[in-house]
């Protein structure tokens, strides 16, 4: 088998782990990486990859081979002429196009869930998130038909209040969800109550957009803080309806 | 890539919709509809589902409705407002109902049921629903006739043009150019506000925009309000299908894409101008200036609220000089809200105020993600306002500008160095904002800056629907940028860097010869 040269080599692995993690990002997570977290990344594994070939100085000499070739082989002319007039074309390129100014809008990463505090204060008292039950979930083993009436004061205060953003069917699609940036959740998706307890949507509910921690970005959520317009046990209801209306169960420290 | 996400539920949705009708197609021939539903089964979907916002008693008055405009539909009163029936029939077509159910009405808050409900799910609460008017003992009236459809054309939408001025036909609750400003105030049958629908928005449609829809709507009237039946024979106003076919083609062709929003683009693209910014709002270079159209929502953070909001978007463009920027805020009202106004007191609601608009800007550009709180800023990120107001028959517009660190803590600047001045005609207000790039408080005031990203929030009153102090619409954050001038400079940039690569490259092979003589 005919050897690769070990700049081609190189070259390979490194394209490999570029296009890798596009794919694992973009692809597999969904997540598309932000081009200066890639370049970052790149600059690491750029720096490793030329450490390793490198290392002895055989190996430089090697990997350098078919560079020096193209220069010194009178019969590699033509292919040495076409690569010194296209290098510099792409150098010069590619400084305009990082000069001229972007018009795209800063692109603003945001944590959907953001880790909660374990101490909180909501309605003037101070709750431990970590050991914060639903007082009303109780019910549903013990008075099923007071927990059914539980449930549907929960539907009113949702229809009430939520609706117009999280939608009839709790589906994120409201009336006014399309002209809100960060779009309403949607509480059908297993992805978001139906990873949480309780005691999280409690704080979340209660403190709106202002009480989220930085990493969540705050000065841009337009959920309202609900306890300025609802009684705790209005919240705790409404709980109890997103879990039930969309069938989801709540997490609980059990599990 | 939430936005992503987003963009693939509607296209899925989208195709759920259109399996579903297209499921109905099949359906449809085969059997006969008033057959299709259980009633039984029908009522626990409708408790479920249903009841919230139409009421257990199906009088529109379930725990929803209160903050809805349009309200939820009374199903006791037998009205029901999208039908393709005959003119005078009241009992609407099957048909009818199950497209509400499926697909939802566009611009309300009524959604589309056909991706959580079975068709045979919406069937049986039709079947249900239909209890509360009597409608399920009696016949569903004739399909309308739409004689022979006639293609949109130049001169199909001319002549459709013509009826709809003729003798105010369409004009007097649509307006001249289809804004829906209205001569006069409009009720609906539960004696609620109703507004004249934009036909430059066909996308807020409520029984959809295609031109056969378009048709059904003008031959049927929509009952429960004040759009009537064109194709009542005792109507002084009565129109041959020919003619109705025209009027619609002529409404679809009233849509304004340059203002539908693009949620892509989330950035006011100011561009340098020779001379002196526009001074007016209909100077002719804001014609070539991009517009960027946002949504606006009601504003439900802070008392006092406000659920029923009458505008939907806002489109801005903007300019800059050496010296000042401008910016010009256009966007639809149907009604010139001037208190102490005759007609405008006559149409409005109840506390007919000023319309208004406004700008904020946090005083200093962040350096990073973080910004103000979008609603007015906060105590550790003040924000800069400047607020338009339209005046009344006594004061002349207003403008003025607050410095705010949250709701509570609003200073009102002396003799602020903003300027703004609004003009209304047929149900467009623009208003043009003008201020210098740089002011003597870079404390307190903004300093625009070139090349940099602003963070930017609009908002905006309609004083007949009585919006006033926090009852009004907005924005979150979006963008303002003043565009770079320097074109020469990345160019420069670039040659330079060629030039130095040629160099290297030519002294390499200068070392490489030397050595090769040498050898």
């Amino acid at each position: 088998m005919r050897k690769i040269p070990r700049l081609f080599q190189m070259i390979g692995i490194i394209l490999l782990i570029y296009f890798s993690f596009i794919v694992l990002f973009d692809y597999l997570l969904d997540q598309v990486i932000p081009s200066s977290l890639l370049r970052m990344y790149m600059f690491f594994i750029i720096a490793g990859v030329v450490a390793v070939f490198t290392f002895t100085e055989g190996s430089t000499e090697e990997l350098l081979a078919p560079i020096m070739e193209m220069m010194e082989n009178p019969e590699k002319r033509k292919v040495r002429n076409a690569v010194l007039t296209v290098m510099p074309i792409l150098v010069g390129a590619y400084l305009y196009s990082q000069m001229v100014p972007s018009v795209e809008a800063p692109v603003e990463l945001r944590s959907i869930h953001p880790a909660p505090p374990s101490s909180v204060k909501l309605f003037g008292k101070r709750y431990n998130l970590q050991t914060l039950v639903n007082p009303l979930r109780k019910y549903e083993k013990d008075d099923p038909e007071k927990f059914r009436e539980l449930v549907r004061e929960g539907a009113r205060v949702y229809i009430e209040n939520c609706h117009i953003c999280h939608g009839d069917k709790l589906d994120g699609q409201g009336l006014y969800a399309v002209r809100l940036n960060p779009t309403p959740l949607n509480f059908r998706d297993v992805g978001t109550i139906a990873q949480l307890q309780e005691s999280y949507l409690f704080w979340r509910i209660s403190t709106g957009g202002p009480g989220l921690p930085d990493e969540a970005a705050p000065w841009i959520s337009s959920m309202p803080v609900w306890q300025d317009f609802l009684t705790e046990e209005e919240i705790w209801q409404v709980i109890l309806f997103l879990y039930d209306y969309t069938g989801h169960r709540p997490r609980t420290w059990e599990e | 890539m939430r936005r992503v996400g987003l963009i693939t539920t509607n296209i899925l949705s989208r195709i759920a919709v259109g399996y579903a009708i297209a499921g109905l197609a099949l359906v449809l021939p085969i059997l006969t509809l008033a057959d299709l539903g259980e009633a039984d089964k029908g009522e626990e979907i409708y408790f479920q589902h249903c009841a919230g916002c139409h009421g257990e008693e199906g009088d529109g008055l379930g725990p929803g409705a209160e903050r809805l405009l349009p309200p939820p539909r009374d199903f006791t009163s037998g009205m029901f407002k999208i039908m393709t029936t005959a003119f005078d029939e009241y009992v609407p077509r099957d048909e009818d109902l199950f497209k509400m159910v499926s697909d939802g009405m566009p611009g309300t808050s009524m959604p589309g049921w056909s991706d959580l409900l079975s068709d045979q799910d919406m069937w049986n609460v039709l079947s249900y629903l239909k209890i509360f008017s009597g409608y399920d003992e009696e016949e569903p009236g004739p399909e309308l006739a739409y004689g022979e459809q006639i293609p949109s054309s130049a001169i199909s939408i001319g002549k459709g043009k013509e009826l709809y001025l003729e003798d105010d036909r369409c004009t007097e609750c649509h307006g001249l150019e289809g804004k829906g400003d209205a001569k006069k105030r409009l009720l609906g049958d539960n004696s609620e506000r109703t507004w004249p629908r934009n036909l430059t928005k066909p996308w807020n449609f409520l029984g959809g925009n295609d031109p056969r829809e378009i048709f059904a709507r003008i031959s049927t009237g929509i009952p429960g309000t004040q759009m009537p039946s064109f194709a009542d024979e005792a109507s002084t106003k009565k129109l041959s299908i020919e003619e109705r076919w025209h009027v619609a083609n002529y409404v679809k062709s009233l849509e304004k894409t340059v203002e539908v929003v693009d949620p892509q683009n989330t950035v006011v693209k100011a561009v340098l101008v020779e001379g002196d910014v526009a001074e007016t709002t209909d100077d002719p270079r804001w014609q070539e200036s991009q517009p960027s159209t946002f949504f606006l929502v009601p504003q439900i953070i802070a008392e006092e609220r406000q659920f029923t909001p009458s505008y939907d978007t806002i489109t801005v463009r903007a300019m800059y000089s050496e010296e000042y920027i401008a910016v010009l805020l256009t966007w639809d009202d149907r009604t010139k809200s001037i208190p102490g106004d005759a007609t405008a007191e006559k149409i409005s609601e109840e506390g007919l105020a000023e319309d208004g608009v406004a700008i904020q800007f946090p005083v200093t550009i962040p350096d990073s993600m973080e910004k103000p709180y979008f609603g007015m800023g906060d105590v550790a990120n003040p924000v800069n306002i400047w607020h338009w107001k339209s005046g009344t028959t006594d004061l002349p517009e207003t403008v003025s500008l607050m410095n705010a660190k949250g709701f509570a803590e609003i200073i009102l600047r002396e003799s602020p160095d903003v300027h703004a001045t609004g003009t209304y005609l047929n149900g467009t207000w623009r208003v043009l904002f003008k201020r210098k790039i740089a002011t003597e408080n870079p404390g307190e005031d903004i300093q625009f800056s070139e090349g940099v990203f602003i963070p930017v929030v609009f908002a905006a009153w309609d004083g007949s629907a009585a919006e006033n102090g926090s009852r009004h619409t907005m924005t979150t954050w979006y963008w303002l940028l003043l565009e770079s001038s320097s074109v020469w400079e990345p160019i420069l940039a670039g040659l330079i860097a060629m030039l130095l690569v040629i160099a290297v490259e030519f002294w390499w092979l200068r070392n490489i010869k030397r050595k090769q003589l040498a050898d």
